[in-house]
């Protein structure tokens, strides 16, 4: 692939508001035609940076470069980028027609081009051409994020950006509306910029993903590398309920659990001069066998089965070993009937788990 | 049981509505009256009746003059609380700024202040500072109370729609200009419209004020009150009345013109 200049860069972001850093040193490149999305909990700063991106508001530090020329003192009205809100902020007092057309009235645009441009538009973002006149006061919350979506396509931005505009909408029409929007950005071609704090969309959606805590991004990769090769406890937890255990490097070159007392195999990637800190497993790593020692496993824990649950193709299970509960979750097809009470025991292969220092 | 009870319920609220609006109307029904009683003094029942005082209001110069520096001050007054309310308005609910908090309080006390001392207070003020008193400084002291309200009415507005619309408008290219004309006008029109209505009806109707600051131009409800010190008639009810009415007509043309704005949406 050939290195095409990134799109945007960001350089060192800071935002302040008082003592509080919202956004903490971020530094990121963009690639053009790319969807990217930052993932990050409640309060990590994804609004505030994308804020600063679209030019809403000035970092208080540091360089946003768009296509190598800085933008920081140019006002979001003169910037070719535009954002859909998390709120969707359509103008209430106007048809779907005219929010899809207003930014090109606000250009001077002739009637008869914005027109043709909203019907475009309006075909992108799956909407009957009927509904041009329609009250967007009307449209019920799908329909809406189509219309805020039509507007920000008519706008006819070089980046894209999204904030959470998918959280209030239900789970189904979430996922169609994921589908679409990964379709669009195809079929555009134009870089596309999403907020999320469900890094289950993150993980549908982008091209790379950026985990973003308490200002700073955590890790950026593909959604691959995001899951296989998560950098931090952070990243990892972030990604799903994970099995995490305290543990300490004992002199025999095994991982001890005090809380357990069990010892575990290292994972071959433990990182050098680790002495204590958290070994994280996933529940689809954990075996779960009725068996006390079953054949070629390693890291063996003896539980009681106390609980499962179906989810639709998975089946999950919380075994109680000691003072702590694992989760373990395997393929239903591959689920032996168990009834909660049961004696099982619990393994997985070291290499299936993680150890991130304290 | 139930449909008895549900009967009854409805029954006994009938019944209290229609005296809650007796109890409202019938001075305004026995004003009428008084109106056209052909005596001087209204005596119930009455014997005769005339529509000679409607005919000696018609024709009166002192009234004719009041009616015209009431409407002069009442538009006056709304025009000016109006555009002053509005950004009023904007300070008190959209942006955030140092003194906010204060701002929103003081805004207030015009609103609590018993009139009466409030004029009283505006009339020594003018005279210390050797302003000659006439409709111009009624127009003044009546803003001193209306406009807190009317930002009040045009705040509510401008708390009833989501902010970020502007930024959004921003974001999608249009000029500060452009924005305060195809956005925050059009989203605040219906409250700014109340406003006015409001405006015109509080500063028609307001007396106290008037009293302490009109100096020797005379309003309607000042005009009444003359009248009825010294010298009643009933074109004291005649007139009455009439203000009533007027305030009702424009009420109702100010309501239907509201529906049709809202209707438009
Ligand atoms: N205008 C502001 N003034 C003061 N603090 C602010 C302001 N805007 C955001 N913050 C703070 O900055 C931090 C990050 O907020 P931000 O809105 O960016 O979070 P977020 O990641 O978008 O969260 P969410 O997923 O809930 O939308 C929060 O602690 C918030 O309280
Ligand atoms: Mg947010």
């Amino acid at each position: 692939m050939a290195a095409a200049p990134p799109i945007l860069q960001l350089r060192n972001i800071v935002k302040s508001f008082g003592s509080l850093n919202a956004v903490d040193g971020v530094s990121l490149d963009i690639e053009e035609g790319e969807l990217f999305t930052i993932v990050g909990p409640s309060g990590s700063g994804k609004t505030t940076l994308i804020r600063l991106l679209v030019g809403m508001d000035k970092p208080t530090a540091g360089d946003i470069l768009l296509r190598g020329k800085r933008i920081n003192d140019v006002p979001a009205n003169k910037r070719p980028t535009c954002m859909v809100f998390q709120s969707l902020a359509l103008f209430p007092h106007m048809s779907v027609g005219e929010n899809v057309e207003y930014s090109a009235k606000c250009k001077g645009i002739g009637k008869k081009e914005r027109r043709q441009r909203a019907a475009e538009c309006l075909k992108l973002s799956h909407l009957p051409q009927s509904y041009y006149d329609k009250a967007v006061t009307q449209c019920s919350g799908g329909e809406r994020q189509r219309v805020a979506l039509a507007r920000a396509l008519a706008f006819n931005p070089e980046i894209l950006f999204f904030d959470e505009p998918l959280s209030a909408i239900d789970y189904r029409l979430r996922k169609t509306l994921e589908k679409e929007l990964k379709d669009i950005q195809r079929e555009t071609g134009k870089t596309f910029v999403y907020i999320t704090h469900s890094l289950e969309e993150a993980m549908v959606m982008s091209d790379r993903i950026g985990v973003m805590r308490e200002g700073k991004l955590s890790q950026v990769g593909s959604p691959a590398t995001i899951y296989t090769q998560p950098e931090n406890r952070f990243v990892t937890e972030f990604m799903g309920e994970v099995n995490s255990l305290p543990v300490r490097l004992a002199d025999d070159g095994k991982l001890h659990c005090e809380t357990l007392d069990a010892s575990f195999e290292p994972p071959a990637g433990m990182p050098p001069g680790f002495s204590r800190g958290v070994l994280i497993v996933r529940p689809e790593n954990v075996a779960i066998s009725d068996d006390a020692a079953p054949a070629g496993s390693e890291n063996l824990i003896r539980g009681e089965l106390f609980n499962e649950y179906l989810l639709g193709s998975r089946i999950q299970y919380q075994v109680r070993s000691g003072a702590m509960v694992f989760l373990i979750e395997e393929l239903r097809a591959d689920a032996v009937a168990r009834l909660p009470g049961a004696e099982v025991t619990l393994s997985w292969q070291p290499g299936d788990s993680m150890v991130f220092p304290e | 049981m139930g449909t008895i009870d549900r009967l009854l319920t409805r029954r006994l609220l009938a019944a209290y509505i229609a005296v809650i609006l007796v109890i409202m109307y019938v001075p305004m029904v026995i004003v009428g009256l008084a109106s056209i009683s052909k005596s001087r003094f209204f005596l119930f029942p009455m014997r005769r009746t005339s529509s000679k005082w409607y005919e000696m209001t018609w024709d009166s110069l002192q009234v004719h003059e009041s009616f015209l520096t009431s409407l002069t001050i009442a538009v006056c007054v709304a025009l000016i609380s109006v555009i002053l309310a509005f950004f009023g308005a904007l300070a008190y609910a959209r942006y955030d700024w140092r003194g906010r908090k204060l701002f929103q309080q003081v805004l207030l006390i015009p609103i609590f202040f018993p009139q009466a001392v409030l004029g009283l207070a505006l009339q020594l003020w003018f005279n210390s500072i050797g302003i000659q008193m006439s409709w111009q400084s009624t127009v003044f002291a009546q803003l001193v109370w209306i406009v807190p309200i009317v930002t009040l009415v045009i705040a509510i507005q401008a708390y009833g729609y989501d902010s970020a619309v502007e930024e959004a408008a921003y974001d999608l290219g249009a000029s500060r200009w452009q924005i305060f004309r195809t956005i925050t006008l059009p989203l605040l029109g219906p409250g700014i419209f109340a406003g006015f209505l409001f405006a015109v009806l509080l500063s028609w109707g307001n007396f106290p004020l008037a009293y302490f600051t009109s100096g020797a131009d005379v309003t309607v409800p000042e005009w009444l009150y003359g009248k009825m010190i010294g010298g009643y008639t009933p074109m004291v009810p005649a007139v009455g009345l009439i203000t009533v009415v007027l305030g009702g007509i424009i009420l109702a043309v100010g309501l239907t013109i509201n529906g049709m704005l809202q209707r438009r949406d």
